[in-house]
């Protein structure tokens, strides 16, 4: 009997919501939610990796993975390369000078700088030095994030079409900048499955209490793919997934009374007559009472030692902090969860940079070094990938007013700096150069396809064969576009 | 300010009053400055004649109140034909800059050629449409219904009837129903009818394994149809059966119950919510904002609205089950079909056999009664041991206890109804 419902729960999977895969009989965007948490045993070809959940699409990786996991730092907003990373003397000496013609190259720009008079350059009124091994520049800004320079990656020659957030921001996270489409790691989720029983395979931490550009639930949507591959979002407090907690009144014990005999009442419809929809219902409600308490136990940070806490900051004991958000993702890392996404809004600086750089830094520079730290004491960072960096860079001359003490940039997205770090990312590197200005890039371009192209393959998907069929073609993350940087693979 | 492009500003005056005129020429730095009459007529019915001072406070009066007035009325924004039609041209391979051939206004010649009577605009184009030899129009529209009704479209690809969709499982019924419905003014609550009083529809929807493997989605329609509620009907279907739903028809949008602090941590607006009434509406009035949908739609599968879904998926996933075991909506209307229980019939037996009535629209089983019962009668003893419990929990959502009801027994049948909410067959059709 129970033969025969395994092979026919495979076989009803497959087509439950019509939709064919290619390879395994047992995938199918059903079978995402339902394979993935019946008790049953794991079909019978067995995935060439045990890096694949159950329900992958994928039947096996297209390269030898060099990481597992993926924690991508987004900063919101625009952070100012400049300022941060692409240590430019030039602009300093030519502060409050024309932004030359044969730099701008007639390029358009925005409507919010224009229509200025002029356009004069900005140069950075923070320091720069140099680190680590290959001695890299890094502004005083970031401290913390600097004594890492030997395990980051750092790509400065980043580009992008998109000029606005809404799109560019959209197109970091989908791979268009039209609404629609799969985020990352729904890509990731549809593609490599789930490996966590208990948790859910795509989570999403904002930063609570930040201003700046809004987010939106599409950027860690599952766009086509079943959304049962979309992010879920934790929050800091007492619901870190929504409707998670029992309802006040209701008691662990009156919940699990009523959950066996709910039970109880779906084994009497089994009875009557076997029906796979309702052995996966069953199985989603178990799932449910295990995520009660599996969440609050990952979001509980109360047994983490004090010298681990002290390397993120002391921002980490703020629940929804970015500090707490980025402990709280190494948490979820150690437990398989395979996509994290961490949003940290507020570097939109079109003007009052300085005062408004040195915030978001003092909120993330200690955090993120504490991650890469953290997860290198715990032999994780080879195989988890951390990724820094915003929708788009920052202009070189100033948006409003230039003073010795302040100034604005406004959107750049010609060229700008992201950095990357473990799994599979080369150590030490830095990648791609920018002109004097941190206008142009002189060399090695990485457009946004580009990018998304090396992630996957980071984690052994061939980027042109993980696809989707959708309105009559086949559909991938980098659509028809993006290359392999192996460069910058170790 | 750094100031703007090919301008200057200097000396800023400001005037409390219009200004005449000579005066602007005045001020601009013109010397040879001279009044017409008009000009000086001007200035004096503006500025001098007492006998308007009163005519001049009721024109300012006039254009505040119109000001005002103007202000608050939302405008719409209208599609218009351009009296002369923009040239468009076909792009090589999509790139705005580079255009090819010139093109006009045009459909598909195979479906039915754009005829001469059509004029070639939207009008036109509407007309085509739904022109009597037009296949396409009525065959969406009627697959669209079979498919909410049944679960599975005659053409099972509602999204396509392209080359690349499917073929319809019944062609002569599919034209037939196609043709009838057009020829019968396109009614659609008469298709309706037609579609749910067959015999095919009335079929059970029970099937032995066999059949189940031999046709995993019922194409062949050998027996009734067996498919998940959609978000919206889902939570309909709760307010309806515990007596909250609201019937208006039409009116603004309301805000339901969502959890709170979500529309502030993405975007920085508060969500206010409509409470009671505007909590127990219909789902189709529930406000949509599109960058951050309602989390428990969403969560059964409800289009996302960025992009057009004519099929939505069916999962089961842990997440709803969260939904529907704690989100206040549902234990609102848990605690509502409750009342009406205790309040309806004396008995146990009769009180929960009437929450799974209600609910599922079929009688329980004798076993099934068992298990209700037994579920009342423990958390029954649970409650009245947490005095404390029991009010915290019968606070949720807006709805007041009835006073006659007694509160530990209000607690313990709200269990039992949610118990039954929580029904795979609650959120199937079958």
């Amino acid at each position: 009997m129970n033969e025969q419902l395994n092979h026919l729960l495979a076989r009803y999977s497959n087509l439950l919501t019509r939709r064919h895969f290619f390879s395994r009989s047992s995938t199918g965007i059903g079978a995402a939610a339902l394979a993935s948490m019946l008790p049953f045993p794991k079909p019978d070809e067995k995935s060439t990796d045990d890096l694949l959940g159950p329900a992958s699409a994928l039947s096996q990786l297209h390269h030898a993975p060099k990481a597992k996991r993926v924690i991508y730092l987004f900063m919101s907003g625009g952070p100012s390369q400049m300022d941060l990373w692409d240590y430019k003397p030039l602009l300093n000496e030519k502060n409050g000078q024309e932004l030359p013609d044969s730099v701008r190259q007639g390029q358009r720009l925005s409507t919010m700088s224009g229509f200025q008079s002029s356009l004069p350059l900005a140069g950075s009124i923070f320091k720069f030095d140099q680190h680590g091994k290959n001695r890299t520049w890094v502004s005083e800004l970031l401290p913390h994030t600097a004594k890492t320079v030997d395990d980051l990656c750092i790509v400065k020659s980043i580009h992008t079409e998109a000029i606005n957030h809404d799109p560019a921001i959209t197109f970091f996270q989908t791979g268009s900048q039209i609404a629609g489409r799969p985020s990352i790691g729904a890509w990731l989720a549809y593609g490599l499955g789930s490996i966590n029983e208990n948790l859910p395979s795509f989570c999403v931490l904002v930063t609570k209490g930040k201003g700046g550009q809004p987010l939106y639930s599409r950027l860690w949507g599952s766009g086509f793919l079943a959304s049962t591959h979309q992010g879920v979002q934790l929050r800091a407090g007492k619901d870190p997934v929504l409707y998670l907690s029992n309802p006040p009144g209701i008691s662990s014990k009156s919940r699990r009374a009523m959950l066996d005999n709910l039970e109880a009442m779906h084994e009497l419809q089994m009875a009557e007559a076997i029906d796979p929809v309702v052995s996966a219902r069953i199985a989603q409600y178990e799932m449910a009472f295990r995520m009660q308490s599996s969440i609050p136990e990952v979001a509980n940070v109360g047994d983490e030692p004090e010298h681990v806490l002290d390397l993120y900051g002391p921002d980490v004991k703020k629940p929804g902090s970015f500090a707490a958000n980025c402990l709280l993702a190494r948490r979820l890392a150690e437990r398989d969860v395979r996509f994290i996404q961490l949003f940290h809004r507020g570097w939109d600086h079109h003007n009052g940079l300085p005062g408004g750089i040195r915030n978001q830094c003092r909120e993330t520079d200690q955090a993120c070094a504490g991650l890469i730290q953290d997860l290198k004491q715990r032999a994780m960072l080879d195989d988890t990938l951390v990724i820094w960096g915003g929708e788009f860079g920052r202009t070189a001359y100033t948006q409003g007013k230039l003073t010795a003490t302040s100034y604005g940039r406004d959107h750049h997205p010609r060229c700008f700096t992201m950095w990357m770090a473990g799994g599979g990312a080369k150590a030490g590197t830095v990648y791609g150069e920018t002109d004097d200005y941190s206008y142009n890039i002189a060399k090695n371009p990485v457009h946004v396809h580009d990018f998304h192209a090396t992630v996957l393959r980071l984690l052994g998907i061939d980027h042109e064969q993980l696809t989707y069929k959708f309105q009559g073609r086949r559909y991938r993350l980098t659509d028809v576009h993006g290359h392999v940087v192996s460069p910058i693979i170790a | 300010d750094r100031g703007f492009t090919n301008g200057q500003m200097d000396d800023l005056k400001f005037y409390g009053r219009d200004l005449s005129r000579p005066e602007i020429q005045f001020l601009a730095g013109r010397k040879d400055v001279a009044a017409t009459e008009d000009d000086l007529k001007h200035i004096y019915m503006m500025r001098m004649a007492d006998q308007l001072a009163e005519e001049r406070t009721r024109l300012r009066q006039a254009q505040l109140n119109y000001s005002d007035f103007a202000e608050k009325v939302e405008s719409i924004m209208v599609m218009k034909e351009l009296k002369e039609p923009r040239q468009t041209f076909i792009r090589d391979r999509g790139a705005y800059d580079s255009p090819g051939e010139e093109v006009g206004p045009g459909v598909i010649k195979k479906l039915l050629p754009f005829e001469k009577q059509f004029p070639r605009n939207r009008l036109g184009l509407s007309q085509w449409l739904t022109d009597s030899r037009n296949p396409l129009t009525s065959r969406v529209a009627v697959n669209r219904i079979w498919q909410i009704i049944m679960g599975r479209g005659l053409v099972g690809t509602q999204e396509d009837f392209g080359s690349q969709g499917g073929r319809p499982s019944h062609p002569m019924l599919f034209d037939y129903l196609c043709e009838d419905f057009m020829q019968n003014g396109w009614n659609v609550k008469r298709l309706i009818k037609q579609i749910v009083c067959s015999s095919t529809y009335k079929q059970s929807s029970a099937c032995s394994l066999k059949m189940l493997e031999r046709d995993p989605e019922n194409e062949l329609l050998a027996r009734g149809p067996s498919r998940r509620l959609p978000a919206e009907m889902i939570r309909d279907s709760a307010l309806f059966s515990s007596g909250l739903m609201v019937s208006q028809i039409g009116g603004p949008p309301v805000k339901p119950y969502q959890p709170p602090g979500l529309w502030k941590e993405s975007n920085n607006i508060a969500y206010e919510r409509d409470i009671e009434q505007g909590s127990r509406r219909r789902s189709l009035y529930s406000y949509w904002k599109r960058t951050l949908p309602p989390p428990a739609m969403l969560t059964f599968d409800a289009a996302n609205r960025e992009v057009c879904t004519a099929r939505r998926e069916a999962t089961a996933t842990p997440l709803q089950a969260l939904v529907l075991l704690n989100d206040p909506q549902y234990i609102e209307a848990a605690r509502s079909a409750a009342q009406n229980a205790l309040l309806k019939f004396e008995s146990v037996d009769e009180q929960v056999a009437y929450l799974f009535r209600t609910f599922l629209g079929r009688n329980a089983k004798d076993q099934q009664l068992d298990i209700l019962r037994k579920t009342f009668v423990e958390q029954l003893a649970y409650f009245k041991n947490e005095e404390k419990e029991v009010e915290t929990f019968l606070a949720i959502g807006d709805l007041k206890a009835d006073t006659q009801v007694d509160t530990n027994e209000l607690a313990a049948m709200t269990v039992v109804a949610q118990l039954v909410l929580n029904l795979d067959q609650f959120v199937m059709k079958r």
